[in-house]
């Protein structure tokens, strides 16, 4: 991009690799992206398809038998291969994480309020009783209601939608110049996910956070994200603005992709279609395209030519045969 | 988890009655009596020694006074050590058993653990090897054989700790039957520390904690060590029934004036009152520990404290 965006994270060629009894598994192939201050790039595809894998990379937090290549810088810090008492520092405080699943990933003995109020307590050097009045703030802020007497109470008395509204309590306190969001709005209700939506949006406003939103829903990448990125069999497919991806897909798996999700703003005639077949397993590449399987064109130059990312209609697509805007079956 | 203590509390005094009833039926079950191996004793004073202990009453008059007897804290008389109570008996004893048992769980404890949280922490390494291979050894071998070892090393060889024997207040007698009892038990906590902990290690919740920036102790000593140890509490009610049945063979490889002896000596005599005193203190011991382990368990799992 250009270099007068001030970009708050670059990821460059990341790949990680695991080496397992029943041979190597590639989760993560090869994805460049970068996100500016203020902007929010949503990251889509199936599941399976790496998303959790590359941003665990980035974070650092991978199992230690991960192999992970490439860069990923914070702020022109590199990231990977970092001294971790360094990289500590940047965790929990200007690079924030909100896990996927809310059920498992609070501690089950630690109150929920010390829970936030740790995070205060190490990187701003609170006081626990400063702390914990700073997380009844940031619990109403997440809209936790009843927030004063959750602070006392431990996770399993909380319900996967209030659960999942701490862990977004905990990624905010130290305000985040870059929040890494994992399917962040899974677990709550329509009306909670749209006052989560509005203040995740609000932040990127107000104090320039980055944001990278992991979803299967691309309704909420259409009312948050600036950027898409979908990646297919741990690669980055296509990625450009939402505008372009959801109205004119290029590559025939955005395009799948969009005719299988339900989307509040397509009209209610419009069937939806689910993908045939199977992502390829991570334990055995196909050669040529990993859509080509799936794919209707397909012709034979796919099956045994693996297309590289490059540059159609203003996104970066990787396909052989990219949808032409014409041809385009989906009116938006 | 007050509640959840008095809840705790209250449960062991009807488990304790029902040990001592069921206890004491089945006692009498067993062939025989008391006063049997003196073949020459005539029947008439036979007749006249069970009356006096007692026992020629029917067994629920027995069972009824023995029960009245236990609530003001009186064992009733042995039969076989004539001029002693049971309850004197257990008093001379309990006190070395009870040190030594207390002593092997605790230490168990503090070094079990740690060695298992190293084992876990430096995995596939040489130190894990090394204390994983410690630990087979240590629940493969008896007391019998570690015991008599430890003696002919430290006591014969190295000459630094008495081989057997005991006078009061002189420790050193007491250091081989505590390292010997605690083996095994510091082997299985180490173990299962290690593995409890490797499961943690990899849980959602520690993830959360990395990513929280906290520094890798704090992430192992809050966040990680407390659910990891809750394999270990569970583990301390068997630990105890263990130390108090391996306390019978380590106090006789030592030659340890503890309680284990009257176990087996009253249970070969048919010394009801002697047998039936022990059953009372090791299952009332036996029911506190497990009391302990489980207010630990409700105060590592807050989970537990609402059920
Ligand atoms: N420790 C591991 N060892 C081997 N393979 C792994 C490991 N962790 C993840 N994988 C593989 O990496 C691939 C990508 O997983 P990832 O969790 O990133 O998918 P995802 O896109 O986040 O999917 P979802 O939408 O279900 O969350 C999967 O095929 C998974 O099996
Ligand atoms: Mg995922």
């Amino acid at each position: 991009m250009t270099s007068a965006r001030s970009n708050v994270l670059e990821i460059e060629s990341l790949s990680v690799r695991y080496e397992t009894p029943d041979g190597a598994v590639q989760a993560v192939a090869d994805i460049s992206l970068e996100i500016a201050a203020g902007e929010c790039i949503g990251v889509v595809g199936e599941s399976g398809a790496g998303k959790s894998q590359a941003f665990l990379a980035v974070m650092g937090l991978l199992a230690p038998n991960a192999q992970v290549a490439g860069d990923a810088r914070l702020r022109g810090r590199e990231l990977l291969g970092a001294d971790p008492r360094a990289l500590r520092d940047l965790r929990g405080a200007e690079l924030a994480m909100i896990f996927q699943d809310p059920m498992t990933s609070l501690a089950p003995h630690i109150v929920v309020g010390d829970q936030i109020a740790e995070v205060l307590v190490v990187h701003k050097n609170m006081s626990w009783r400063e702390a914990r009045a700073q997380a009844l703030q940031l619990l109403e802020q997440a809209q936790v209601t009843d927030a004063a007497r959750r602070l006392t109470q431990y996770p399993h008395e909380l319900s996967g939608g209030m659960r999942q509204r701490v862990m977004i309590a905990i990624a905010l306190a130290c305000d985040p110049v870059m929040l890494i969001a994992d399917e962040p709005t899974t677990a709550l209700d329509v009306s909670v996910q749209a006052q989560i939506l509005s203040l995740l949006k609000r932040l990127m406003r107000e104090r320039g956070m980055a944001l990278a939103l992991i979803t299967h829903d691309l309704g909420v990448v259409a009312g948050l994200a600036d950027q898409v990125a979908v990646l297919y069999a741990g690669r980055i497919v296509e990625s450009g603005s939402v505008r372009k991806l959801l109205k004119n897909p290029s590559h025939p798996y955005t395009a799948a992709l969009l005719r299988s999700m339900p989307r509040i703003d397509a009209p209610v005639d419009e069937p939806l279609v689910a993908i045939g077949g199977q992502p390829p397993s991570p334990r055995q590449p196909i050669a040529g395209c990993p859509f080509h399987p799936r794919c209707a064109a397909a012709p034979s130059r796919c099956t045994t030519e693996r297309p590289e990312l490059r540059r159609i209609d203003g996104a970066q697509v990787a396909c052989h045969f990219p949808r032409s805007n014409s041809a385009s079956a989906i009116t938006l | 988890m007050l509640r959840y203590a008095l809840q705790r509390i209250s449960g062991v005094i009807p488990t304790l009655f029902v040990i001592i009833t069921a206890s004491f039926f089945i006692i009498r079950l067993a062939p025989g009596g008391p006063f049997d191996e003196e073949q020459t004793l005539p029947p008439e004073i036979k007749a006249n020694l069970e009356a006096a202990y007692g026992l020629d009453q029917p067994l629920l008059v027995q069972y009824g006074r023995y029960m009245r007897g236990l609530l003001v804290g009186d064992f009733g008389p042995s039969f076989k050590f004539k001029d002693f109570s049971v309850t004197e008996l257990i008093a001379q004893g309990l006190p070395i058993s009870l040190t030594i048992g207390l002593a092997a769980v605790l230490l168990a404890m503090l070094v079990g653990i740690p060695l298992g949280a190293l084992a876990a922490l430096r995995r596939n390494t040489a130190s894990d090897y090394g204390i994983m291979g410690f630990a087979v050894l240590g629940i493969a071998l008896p007391g019998f054989v570690i015991g008599p070892l430890f003696a002919l090393i430290f006591g014969l060889y190295l000459g630094v700790l008495p081989v057997a024997g005991y006078e009061s207040g002189q420790p050193q007698y007491l250091v081989l039957p505590i390292v010997t009892l605690a083996l095994p038990v510091i082997a299985y906590i180490a173990r299962l520390t290690r593995g409890s902990l490797l499961e943690v290690l990899r849980s959602n919740f520690v993830r959360t904690a990395r990513a929280k920036g906290l520094s890798p102790m704090r992430v192992l000593f809050r966040h990680a060590l407390r659910p990891a140890l809750l394999p270990v509490v569970s583990y301390l009610g068997p630990a105890t029934a263990f130390v108090v049945t391996g306390s019978l063979v380590v106090e006789s490889v030592f030659g340890l004036p503890g309680t284990g002896r009257y176990l087996v000596q009253g249970a070969i005599n048919r010394d009801y009152t002697l047998v039936m005193g022990m059953i009372v203190v090791y299952g009332a011991i036996t029911l506190l520990c497990n009391l302990i382990a489980d207010l630990l368990y409700g105060w590592l799992d807050p989970r537990v404290r609402y059920e």
